[in-house]
Formats: structure tokens, sequence, C-alpha cells
């Protein structure tokens, strides 16, 4: 079979191309190791059989991965004439089917996700034919929009294992083409033209390596190919070689001749024993067909190809300590120079190139450099694969042109992250990379842009992370990587990423003291600027990025012993607690419940939450989403269980016996007097907790009752005011003064209270409504959502008409809504965004909409429409649609030139509250731009000393749970300040709660409390939900998987 | 020849449905550390390398991979350096340097865990820990340099790879080389409780 000149090429060609297009139906399967870890061999199998069994005569071949890792197995379908279908998450069972279509020469459209009319190998064509006009091509789909395959060019459409279907793409012609140059120095001028770095990371120019090594004169030169990817998280050349082993050797072989060497080594990874199966027979093929080995294609030229299989480490990345593993050592770099290009692999001139470097060369050589240079940007020419992992939608394998945005990869061709959270940064390049917050998804991919952020390109691993994951974490995950790593000859890699690590485990354990950070960044430095290899030299960027774009994760570990994202496990119980604004103590709630202890409940309950019966209800139950037990079925309902309680308790005797229980904990009087302002959820938490620990509390209201927007916003039929007036009479039975009509500016003055007081805390919350700037807004029949809620929670009639537009998405879009419905209108709520997007929970929502409110999505406000007398008679409309994806991971609402008009009778402007900032403003208190108060985001001291701020007034417009947050911790931090001791965890006590994991995810389904139907509640205020029964609550508390008990060892026994 | 295979021709079936006793008798029939491997086998794969580049590392791999116990005895890795001719700290130095080599004995079973940087960020942190709690190894983190766990029956032993390069299916672990992708810890308990059981595939 050996080849020897260009005729016997094009003979195989031929072959090769029966195989490819043989005239009848061609199913190919992707068999990677990710197709494979999917499935595929089993969707193989199982077409085999079915052709076999129902007689059709087809083509089944393997082939290798098309990228779309998400949706693996892939399959792809070929009848002659037509384009080429591709398949996505074929089971065995579709087989069947797809062989079903096939016998009737129609390709399977069920699973077809694009189709591929014909493709552009580079170095050869192929046409598979044109129509299946219901089909996308396949760069229209998102996944693939925007991508160029380049190295990827053959993957999934040839048979890895066969020769002869690379030879047919035009394979091995571009290493033809080089033996026929008069002149080597012309192949190594074309790469050069080509301006292609290389892939591994460093983006060295490759032509230059090149050049240096043709010069160099010795008996005997080395290739070395660099396959030890080893940066978790990429894999892009494992697939490379396990789907087109063929253009690794081909790359090889045209870098070998034009530099003169005369011996190639492959050092690939054990890890990829498939990749490692199929470059070994490609080898064997190659050297079968004469392409390898002496006087190959017939000319005087011997090569030949050796591979060696790394054994798991990650230095072995850098070309020195490759060398030294291949000269069976241990992988430990030595000092450059010399450089290998002089002294390498036993002393002898050395070039080591990425397995991608090597893959660009056949297609340089084919297309000329001058071709591949426009790819890709100035000085970052062509494609680089990148490995699409992580928090992401879409994972795979994604080829682009240098020079695209990263938030086009993010975004458009991922999706953002599964399940809706958000995108918080990525991390590129590996332990050696850096971290890319989500606001500089701006930034272009190419090797400067991306060393300019801080981060590197690396071998192209991408990996996407989400809200739920710690950036400390990242860090010290990638520090504890590069620490053990490190093979320990130099003193400033070995010895400082020991001591980063060291901090870094304090942090994230929560034993960190303040100068921690600062001693981990001049140890970054020290350890980036002294290391002897890459290895050192770049380790800590992991940890210098996060330090630059997330430093407040950093500092809520450190200040407030906190980890957001919920992975820190010393800082927290349980996810749900640690989500809670409260830190409400679920899992020990619900095992109380569960056991029927509810005295107890109630009171571990209360002390967490000083109104459980109100967030019972209205909670948006960000618990939900960190729920361990969705991962099994759906998530606790925690938040109707707390609510059981709380009905349990105002229920019957149990109110008595909780009051007494709270009583009894209350603290020695400290005699200190603390001022509140502001009866919000917020002031209501302060002056429950700090009258708990002994102060003289007073909260001045400027209404005349206590609740702020519990009760003047929030509608009766959500929370039922006589219930919110139990709980507020159990905080007055602490001893909280309540003094009503006091207006900050007017009734109050703060310098008053501060003068009289100990200390005072702000929580006026955000009563002002925000202006849409639309004409014909002061209309008298266009309202804000807060005024109006508070007319009819006062009880005072509003005049409205009968037709209602509510402008917004959040939760006083859908109250004013669902309000308006129950005073007899008919209501539309206009959203600019689309339905998963409305901020408002989704439950309200749904149960809008069930009630009859009409949801109308993609519209913006314009102007109202009144006729000649001034009346409103409708609002204009301007359809949007989703235009861009912006740097917060949203598609932005862009107008559109069709306007509508819908007829309505009043309006209710629901787009957000600010507070009022006058009287802060007056009294000396910094206010942000927003008009929000500024104070400590530990302790909500503001500049002014004593004097604190939190809720609303501090966070803007938020939820109910976390204003109450607020007021809890600027308690404790009052508390902490004027008795000089840290005494709320003491308050909160420990209660005795039995620690046992249940074996076997237990309670079945989730329980939801009884809704009043549809039909009946859009006619009156009665509450809708019921709340859950006795048994249902018993049972939901048995769900939980008790994240809180900590499984430590010896389960076994 | 000194030297028996102790399970060799035992199927995992047999092995292991023989439930606890079985399981009990484990570490005597396995315990012995220094079972190396018989000459004629590794002096037929050093002859299979005969070319110099890379040879230590893929001899040695070789040799492990035929132990039936996956791991280089300290015999082994002497009579290793003396038939090569190199010196026995190189030798050794290899060995210990890269994270393949194993020179203790492995379990029946082995469990792998993927620690890259994707499935971290989809918890391979916590199935590791829960896994690692569930077959009785303590949580120490101090000592967290260790990269294997071997239970004392020698039934399986829990490890961690850098990345298996299957990513897009994180969190994956592998069950004596099977891969399982998007693993959780429930999924991870019910494939180990079934090599346990000796039912795994
Ligand atoms: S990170 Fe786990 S397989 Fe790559």
């Amino acid at each position: 079979m050996r080849i020897h000149d260009l005729d016997g090429l094009h003979d195989i060609r031929r072959t090769g191309l029966m195989k490819l297009l043989p005239g009848k139906p061609r199913i190919g399967v992707g068999m990677g190791t990710c197709g494979m870890g999917n499935g595929a061999r089993e969707v193989f199998q199982a077409l085999e059989r079915e052709l076999e069994r129902q007689g059709v005569d087809a083509q089944l071949t393997p082939v290798g991965c098309f990228g779309f890792c998400a949706a693996e197995p892939l399959v792809n379908v070929h009848i002659p004439g037509l384009p080429l279908a591709v398949l996505g998450e074929v089971k065995p069972d579709d087989a069947a089917a797809i062989v079903q279509a096939i016998a009737l020469r129609q390709p399977p459209l069920e699973k077809a996700i694009c189709k591929i009319e014909e493709w552009d190998h580079l170095t050869g064509h192929v046409m598979y034919g044109r129509g299946l006009p219901e089909l996308p091509h396949w760069n229209e789909i998102p996944f693939f929009k925007g991508q160029k395959k380049i190295v990827l060019r053959n993957c999934g459409l040839i048979n890895p294992e066969d020769i002869e279907e690379y030879i047919a793409v035009g394979g091995y012609h571009a290493f033809y083409q080089a033996t026929q140059k008069p002149n080597v120095t012309e192949i190594i001028e074309e790469v050069k033209k080509s301006k292609l770095r290389g892939r591994g990371g460093a983006g060295y120019p490759t032509g230059v390596k090149w050049d240096l090594l043709s010069k160099t004169v010795a008996d005997q030169k080395y290739i070395i190919c660099n396959a030890d990817e080893g940066d978790p998280g990429a894999y892009m050349n494992r697939n490379e070689i396990e789907s087109d082993p063929h253009m690794l050797i081909e790359g090889m072989l045209i870098g070998a001749f034009a530099t003169g060497a005369s011996e190639g080594i492959v050092y690939l990874r054990a890890e990829y024993p498939l990749a490692v199966q199929r470059l070994k027979r490609a080898v064997a093929e190659a050297r079968e067909f004469g392409l390898i080995g002496d006087n190959v294609l017939g000319t005087s030229f011997c090569f030949d190809i050796k591979l060696v299989e790394g054994a798991g480490a990650f230095v072995c990345g850098e070309e020195t300590a490759m060398i030294e593993s291949l000269e069976g050592r241990a992988g430990r770099p030595r000092p450059r120079p010399p450089f290998p290009a002089q002294k390498g692999l036993w002393g002898k001139p050395t070039n080591i190139n990425n397995v991608e470097t090597w893959c660009n060369v056949p297609v340089i050589v084919a297309r000329g450099g001058a071709w591949f240079s426009e790819i890709g940007t100035a000085q970052s020419t062509g494609t680089k694969v990148f490995s699409l992992v992580g928090k992401i939608r879409n994972t795979g394998l994604v080829e682009l042109p240098l020079g695209t945005p990263l938030k086009n990869v993010i975004y458009d061709i991922g999706q953002g992250s599964p399940g809706g959270k958000r995108v918080k940064a990525l991390q590129s390049g590996g332990p050696s990379g850096g971290c890319i917050p989500a606001d500089n998804f701006d930034v272009t991919i190419d090797y400067e842009s991306l060393a300019q952020i801080g981060a590197i390109m690396g071998s192209g691993g991408m990996v996407v992370m989400d809200e739920d994951n710690c950036m400390v974490d990242v860090a010290r995950y990638f520090v504890e990587f590069t620490h053990s790593e490190s093979c320990g000859k130099c003193i400033p890699c070995r010895a400082g990423l020991d001591q980063a690590l060291r901090i870094l485990k304090k942090i994230t354990g929560g034993q960190a003291e303040e100068s921690d950070i600062q001693d981990l960044e001049e140890l970054g430095q020290m350890i980036k600027e002294m290391s002897l290899c890459g290895l050192g030299q770049t380790a800590p960027n992991p940890v210098l990025t996060t330090l630059r774009y997330f430093r407040h994760e950093y500092e809520e570990h450190l200040r407030a012993r906190r980890c957001r994202a919920g992975v820190c496990e010393d800082l927290f119980l349980s996810p749900c607690e640690n989500s809670c604004p409260l830190h409400m103590r679920i899992p020990q709630f619900l095992e109380l419940t569960k056991e029927g202890r509810i005295a107890d409940a109630a009171e571990m309950i209360w002390l967490d939450n000083p109104l459980p019966g109100s967030t019972g209800r209205i909670c948006q139950h960000p618990c939900e989403s960190q729920c361990r037990r969705k991962t099994v079925d759906a998530p606790l309902n925690m938040r109707e269980v707390h609510r059981f309680i709380s009905d349990q308790v105002f229920g019957g005797p149990l109110l008595d016996e909780v009051r007494t229980r709270l009583a009894g904990r209350r603290m020695a009087a400290t005699g200190k007097k603390i001022a509140i302002v502001g009866a919000g959820p917020s002031g209501l938490a302060a002056g429950f907790y700090l009258a708990l620990l002994g102060h003289d509390v007073t909260i001045h209201e400027a209404r005349e009752e206590a609740g702020g927007m519990l009760r003047y916003s929030l509608p009766q039929y959500r929370l039922p005011k006589d219930m919110l007036s139990k709980e507020l009479e159990i905080i007055a039975g602490l001893g909280v003064t309540f003094r009503f009509g006091q207006k900050l500016g007017a009734g109050v003055s703060l310098d008053v209270l501060e003068a009289e007081n100990d200390a005072v805390f702000l929580a006026t919350g955000t009563w002002k409504a925000a202006r849409a700037g639309i004409t014909g807004e002061e209309s008298p029949s266009v309202w804000h959502a807060i005024h109006f809620l508070e007319q009819v929670a006062r009880g005072e009639p509003t005049q409205i008409g009968q037709k209602v537009v509510v402008i917004g998405g959040g939760n006083a879009a859908v109250d004013s809504a669902r309000t308006a419905l129950r005073l007899g209108c008919e209501v539309t709520i206009a959203y600019r965004r689309e339905r998963q997007e409305m901020p408002a929970i989704a439950e309200e929502v749904t149960d809008a909409e069930a009630e009859g409110v009409r949801l109308q999505f993609l519209v913006a406000p314009q102007r109202v429409v009144t006729d000649k007398r001034g009346r409103v008679t409708g609002i204009e409309l301007m359809r949007t649609k989703l235009g861009d994806y912006t740097l917060d991971g949203r598609r932005r609402p862009m107008s559109t030139s069709e306007k509508i008009v819908v007829p309505c009778d009043n309006i209710i402007l629901a787009i957000g509250e600010r507070p009022d900032a006058e009287p802060l403003r007056r009294f000396g208190i910094h206010v942000r731009e927003n008009d929000t108060a500024a104070a400590d985001w530990v302790t909500y001291e503001t500049n002014r000393p004593r004097v604190f701020a939190g809720g609303d007034l501090v966070t803007g417009a938020s939820n109910v749970s976390s204003t109450m947050a607020t007021g809890k911790a600027a308690a404790r931090a009052i508390d902490h300040i004027l008795t000089g001791q840290d005494r709320l965890p003491a308050l909160l006590g420990t209660f005795d709660v039995a620690q046992a994991v249940p074996p076997e995810p237990e309670g079945g389904a989730r329980n939801v409390s009884e809704e009043m139907p549809a039909a009946q509640r859009r006619a009156n205020f009665a509450e809708v939900m019921r709340g859950l029964t006795q048994a249902q609550a018993a049972a939901e508390s048995g769900r939980c998987l008790r994240c809180d008990v900590r499984e430590t060892c010896s389960a076994k026994e | 020849m000194n030297w028996t295979p102790v399970f060799a021709g035992v199927t995992k079936s047999q092995g292991l449905s023989k439930d606890e006793k079985e399981r009990e008798k484990g570490p005597k029939m396995l315990a012995p550390d220094n079972t190396p491997l018989p000459n004629e086998i590794i002096n037929d794969i050093i002859a299979r390398h005969p070319d110099k580049t890379g040879d230590v590392l893929s001899v040695l791999e070789e040799i492990q991979q035929a132990h039936p116990l996956k791991y280089l005895p300290r015999e082994t890795l002497d009579y290793v350096a003396c038939r090569m001719g190199v010196s026995r700290s190189q030798v050794l130095s290899v060995a210990t340097f890269y994270s393949f080599f194993n020179l203790a004995p492995q379990g029946r079973h082995t469990v792998t865990v993927c620690r890259g940087t994707a499935c971290h960020t989809r918890g391979s942190k916590q199935l590791l820990d829960a896994l690692k709690a569930s077959a009785g190894f303590h949580e120490d983190d101090e000592a967290g340099s260790a990269t294997s766990f071997t239970t004392p029956d020698f039934g399986m032993t829990i490890r961690t790879v850098a990345c298996f390069g299957q990513c897009a299916l994180a969190p994956v672990a592998a069950i004596d080389h099977e891969i399982y992708g998007h693993v959780s810890d429930f999924k991870l308990k019910k494939l180990v409780s079934a090599i346990d059981k000796g039912t795994a595939s």
C-alpha cells in the first residue's frame, strides 16, 4: 500500500472518497471519549442491529467528535443527494426510527439539530447535497454560530481510524506539496507569514522556532509534540487526536521535513487511553502507507514517530521538564538557556510544539500563510479551540477566530449558565491563567488582550463560574493544584505556594486576619517574579486575578466570615441557611418540626427571624435554589414549613409559650438607649434583637401603624394584616416602644435622636416612586404602584377605571395587577423583557395569570394616550426585540418601529422606588448617587459614628428577608459597640437537635399548601394560600437531607 | 517463579459476591506488601522498549499495569534499575514524582473522582468527601496531600485525577476505568455499593 508519488496519493483519495460518499446512506456515530461516555457505543451497536434487522443497506462508521458535547451522542446521517443531517442526543432506542427513515431515503429529522450542505475541509471539499429547508445550517444554530473550524476541519466527519478518509479530504497532500518545494526555507517562510503562534499557552511564533531549529547543524534533531494536556478543564487536544490523528502526524511530518528532524515524539497523557490507541493506530497506518519511515513518498527523507505516555505530572507541560521526563527522569525543569533548539532531548537540538500548533500546519501549507494570517487579528492570527465547560449550558469544544469577544462565547454560543443563574467569571488558561469577571466579558480573545486583564489564553480551557462558585475557593483550588504539582526544585515556588495555600485555607476556614490579604498579594508577586519555570511564574495568577476582581469576596470571608456562594463549608451550617439572608437554621427547625417539637421549632424560628408569619408567606425563598433535595426530586418547601409553625403559634396556646420563652431569653438591662427610625421589617428586626439584648429601644414611625411595606404595600390576599399585627405584638411585648406619626426631618430630628440615644438606626425605606420618563406621566390617571397599593391597603377608595395597564415585571407590578383585578378591573401587565426575566416571584406570576391577568412581554411604554379632554384612553407601547447580550448576561431589549396602543383608563407604573434622601443629606449622612445611604456592609454604620442605616434605605428596594437581615446585622454591630462584646450568637443559642442523615431520601414528593381556586379568589382579598396541614408539614420536614450534618468518618461500621 | 497471582482468573462476580466474610478474608490474602512481579515479565517489558527515549516511564507504566495490585513493589524498582542500567535513585525518583505510579498495593476496585477545574466548579470536592467519609476515611485537611486512599481490606481504592478530559460531563468519576458523567453523591453511592456487592458491570 505504500504511496510513492502524487498518483499514488490520488488513487487513495479516490478510494477514500468512495467511503465518505459511498453512493448509499452513511451513518457516522461520534465516537470520541465524551461521545462514548454518553452512550455512543450503545447507539452504534443499536444502529448496527437495526440495519441488520431491517435489512437496510447503509454504511455505518465511527467518526470523531463534532464538538457539541452538550448534545452528545452525536450521529450524522447522509442520504445521497441530500445534506448531511447532524442528530443530537441520540439514544439506542432511537435507532429503529433512524434506520426506518433511512430505508425510505429520508433523513431522520426528529433528532436533527442542523444540516451540512457542503463542507470545506480546507485541504479538500465535500459536497453533500442541498435541501432539507426545515433544518438550520450548522452554523446557524447558537452553538456553532461564529465558529470557524480550521483545526477541527475534519473532526466528526471522517473516520479517525481510516487513513484513506483523511486522504480523501486532501490529507497528506500538503505534506506532498512541501516535499516538492525546491528549498525547505519556503515552508518555514510560509509558516512565518501565517504568524501562527504556539497554541500551548505562551504564544511564541512557530515559524521563528522552526527557523532556529533548521539553522542549527546537528547529526540528529528532534521534534516533540506536547500532548500532555495537563490543564484540568481543557480537553481539546484529546479530541483533536481522537478525532483526526492524521492531521497531527502530517503537521509533524511537515515540521520535521522543514527543520531536518528525523525523529518525532508525541508525549501524550496516559489518562487519554482512546487518544493513545487512535494515535498508535494512525502511526501504524501512516507507516504502512509509506508516509513515515524510511524514504517517505519516494524521497530521501526519513522520519519516525514515537509515542510516550506521560505519567501525570502537570509540570511536564513545561518543555525542559518534558525533556527531562523523556530522558527517564523526574520532570524537573532546567534553567534556560540553553534553549531546547540548541540543546534539547539527549543534548540534541529539539523543537516542541503543542498538538494544536502542529494541526494548523497542513492547512497553512495547503492554503498559504497569507490566507491564514487574514483570519483572526493582526497579532493573533488563525483560530483557537476552546473547551467551554463548567457552569454553562452548551458545553463543548468551540473553535473561534482569535479576536472574538468573550461575551459571544459565554452568552451566544454557551447560552449562559444552566438553571438561569448569573455567570460570575470565566477561568481561562487553567492553573496558569486567571479569572475574568463578567464585567470584562467584552474583552476580545487574543493573546495580548487576555494578558492585559491578567488572564492568559493558555491551552484554551474556559471554565465558566456562576453565583454558586466562590472565587476564594477557586484561588485555593488552583494553588492546591500547583502546590502539589510543583516539582520542588526552586524555593519561591515550593515554599511560596505552600505559604499561599496556608493563607488561603485560613481565609476559607474563617480564621484569617485583615493583614492576610496583603500578605497573599505580596507573596503572589514574589512567586511570580522569582520562580524558575513557567509553572511557578504563573501559579499566582489565579490568586492575583481573583484578588484584583473579586476582592470583596475575600473581604466577605474575612470580615463577615461568610461565603456567599456556599462553597467554603466551615463558614455555614447548610446551603439553605447560607442563602437565607436571615440565616435561619433551616435543617434544624425542619428536624424539630419532623419530631413534633413545635414549641422548640417556634422558638428557634423566632430567634432567627422575628417576622416568620410574614416571611413564611411572602419571602422570595432563595433557599430553594440551593436546596440539595432538588437533585433528587424537588427542593424543600422551607418557606411554608415555617409559616406552618407561625400559624400554629398564632392559632392557639403556643403563643403564650413562645412569648414566655422569648422573654426568658432577654438579657439583663444594659441601660443603653437606642432610637430606630422606621417601623418596617428592617427597623422591626433591629428593634427585636436590640430589645432581647437588653437595650432600651424606641421605634419612631412616620405612619400611624408599624409594618412598613408589609402593611402598606403588600396586598391582604398575600399577607393578612391581622396576622402581621400579632407578630408586632410579640415585638412590642419584648419592651420595644413605638412612637407613631414621627417623620424624620419633620417630627423627629436626627440631631436630637443622636444626642438623646446611645445609637440610632435609620431604616426609612424606599417610598419615592421612580419616574418612567414618558409623555403624559403626570396625568392624574397614571399612578405609581406603591401609592396605589398603599391606598388600597388603607381601605381608601381608588376611583379605578375599567381597564388597567401595569408597567413593570417585579413583585410590585404583580401585586398591583392582582389588586386591580380584585377591584374588578381588566388588567394587563406590560414588561419589556421576557417572562423568565421577570424579577417577581414566579409563583406569583403564575397565580396572576390564573386569575386572569394578561401578560404582555417585549413592550416598552412610549406615551400616555389621552382624549381631547385630557382623559387617559390608553398607552402606546413599542414592541421591543431582544438584541445583543449585555455584560450582565441578559439580552438588551431593542426598540422596533412597531407600536401598539392598549386601551385603558388607568396606568400603574411599577418600575422601581428609591429612598427619600433629603433628610439624610441635611444631617450630613453620605448618600450614594441612587439616593441610598452609604453604610458599612458588615456593621451598617454610616459616616456618622453610632448612626447606623439599613434596609431598603441602604440596599435600594429589595425584599423582606434581605431588609430584615440588615436590621439584624446592625443590631449585632450596635450591641457589639455598646457592650464591647459580640453577644448575638449567644442570644440565638443552640438547640439539641438530632444529628442523623437519612440514608435514603425520605418523605416522597414536595408538599405545597392548598390554594383557593382562581375563580373564587378574583373577587375578594381573602388569603390565597391556605398553608400546609400538620401532616404535610411533618412530611415536608422529613424530606430534608440534613446537609447541616457533615458526614465525617467511619459510616461503615 | 515465586509469585502466584492471587486474583488472576477470578472474575469480579466470583471474587466479590461471597459477601462480607469473603471480604474479611481479603486483607490476609492480599496483604503481602512486597509481592514483586516475576522477573520474566519485567524482562519482557524492558525488551519491548529498546529505544531509550521515554523508556523508563513506559517500562514502569507497563509493569504497574501488569501487577494485579497495580503498584510498583520496591524490589521491582531495584530490579528495573539494575536491569536497565540506570541508578536506583533515578528509578525511585521517577516512581515517586509522577502521580500515576503507586508504591503501595491498590484495592481490587478503583474509584477515581476527577478534581479538574470543570468538575470542581460542579462540586467534585463534595463528591470526594462524601465518598471518603462513607468508606471510613477521616477528613484530615492537613494531611490533605494524600491522593489515594485504600480501604484496609483492599476492597477499594479511592483516588483523584487531574482531569479525565471529559469536562463536558462534569462532575466525572470512574469506577474501574468505566467513566460516569454528571455524577451526584447519590449516584456515586449507588455505583459504589453496586461494586461492593459485586453487581457492578
Ligand atoms: S475537569 Fe473533570 S474531566 Fe476535566
